[in-house]
């Protein structure tokens, strides 16, 4: 079957936007879970499953009786519990042209926090925040919680 | 234009000014055992903590965050039980060597592959990554493709063991992600290598 070329424009432009997309790569999976979890990617809601991929800007939410562990490309590892919501805000791991910048939103809930890779390479590019506050690190673990 | 941006103002100020969103931040070890430091800060000023089971508490943007108290096992517990118990095993890191200028493994890095391959179906791994990775001598360019060579020959033993490759990245690192930091030109076998994680 031959398609005309107009038709055949009009697919590759339907196409673009989902090339454009699957050229981000994603910034580390999910890998643990325990009941429901949500991550909010641009307008939709997807039903957190293990080994999922995260991308920059979403958000992770719990419910009341979900919680989930995230673990980052650098080996950064945030866990979040019930009633939490996370936002990937920035996060950018690029060793080769050393590039390091991070911004996690931690909007409300409880979290376990374990530097990666670039808390050991450039610390200063990671920046935690909460409404409240900002947090910054030197290779370690930390909790954090917040109330609304 | 002036209207607009009082609007602005009053949304945003809603927005941030109706909920104090107090804030607690407490150190502990990280999985070796290592606690390092945290900074806390707001508008009114900045907290360091050094110390393991040490926390501040942040009341809201304005105020200085409190000074640094201890948080007992139980209080810790109560509050972040159901995060920690959700924590995700730490990855594991296995470091590969290579004979000078080639890709073929040095005896003692080639036991490691059965290893990887066992770490992979024990933790059911969706997430695995080969890094190549290089020291600051010689050319920049040759050591990226020779460290990017290494990661692809081990991603092709891995693929060969029956892991999919979708759950794979290989990259090379270049010269950035030093396990020995070094001046520019100084040659550091340690840093010639390539690391497979398993998440």
């Amino acid at each position: 079957m031959v398609m005309k070329p107009c038709f055949c424009m009009l697919i590759v432009f339907l196409l673009l936007p989902v090339l454009v997309l699957a050229e981000e790569a994603p910034v580390g999976s999910i890998k643990t879970l325990d009941g429901e979890v949500v991550v909010v990617r641009k307008d939709q809601m997807l039903p957190a499953a293990i080994g999922m991929p995260v991308f920059k800007g979403d958000i992770a939410q719990t419910s009341k009786t979900g919680s989930v562990g995230i673990v980052f490309r650098d080996d950064t590892i945030i866990s979040l519990g019930p009633e939490s919501t996370l936002n990937i805000a920035e996060y950018v791991f690029e060793p080769k042209t050393e590039q390091f910048s991070v911004l996690m939103k931690m909007l409300k809930g409880t979290f376990v926090y374990i530097s990666g890779a670039i808390g050991r390479l450039s610390p200063e590019a990671i920046r935690l925040e909460t409404p409240s506050s900002m947090i910054g690190i030197r290779g370690t673990k930390i909790l954090i919680e917040v109330n609304e | 234009m002036i209207r607009k941006s009082f609007i602005f103002l009053c949304l945003a100020g809603l927005l941030t000014g109706c909920c104090p969103h107090r804030t607690t931040v407490v150190l502990v070890p990280d999985p070796e055992g290592h606690v390092g430091t945290v900074a806390v800060q707001t508008q009114g000023g900045e907290q360091i903590i050094a110390e393991s089971g040490q926390g501040v508490i942040v009341k809201n943007e304005k105020d200085a965050p409190s000074p640094a108290t201890s948080f007992n096992e139980q209080d810790i517990r109560d509050i972040f039980g159901k995060a920690l118990d959700i924590e995700p095993p730490v990855p594991e890191k296995f470091v590969l060597q290579f004979k000078i200028d080639s890709t073929a493994l040095l005896p003692e890095s080639e036991i490691l592959i059965p290893k990887i391959i066992d770490s992979i179906r024990q933790r059911a791994s969706f997430d695995i990554s080969i890094n190549g990775h290089s020291d600051r001598a010689g050319k920049d360019g040759y050591n990226l493709e020779l460290s990017l060579k290494r990661a692809r020959y081990i991603e092709g033993l891995i693929v060969k063991a029956g892991i999919d490759k979708k759950y794979i990245t290989t990259t090379s690192h270049g010269e950035g992600n030093p396990v020995i930091f070094t001046a520019d030109g100084v040659a550091e076998p340690r840093n010639r290598r390539v690391e497979v994680i398993v998440r």
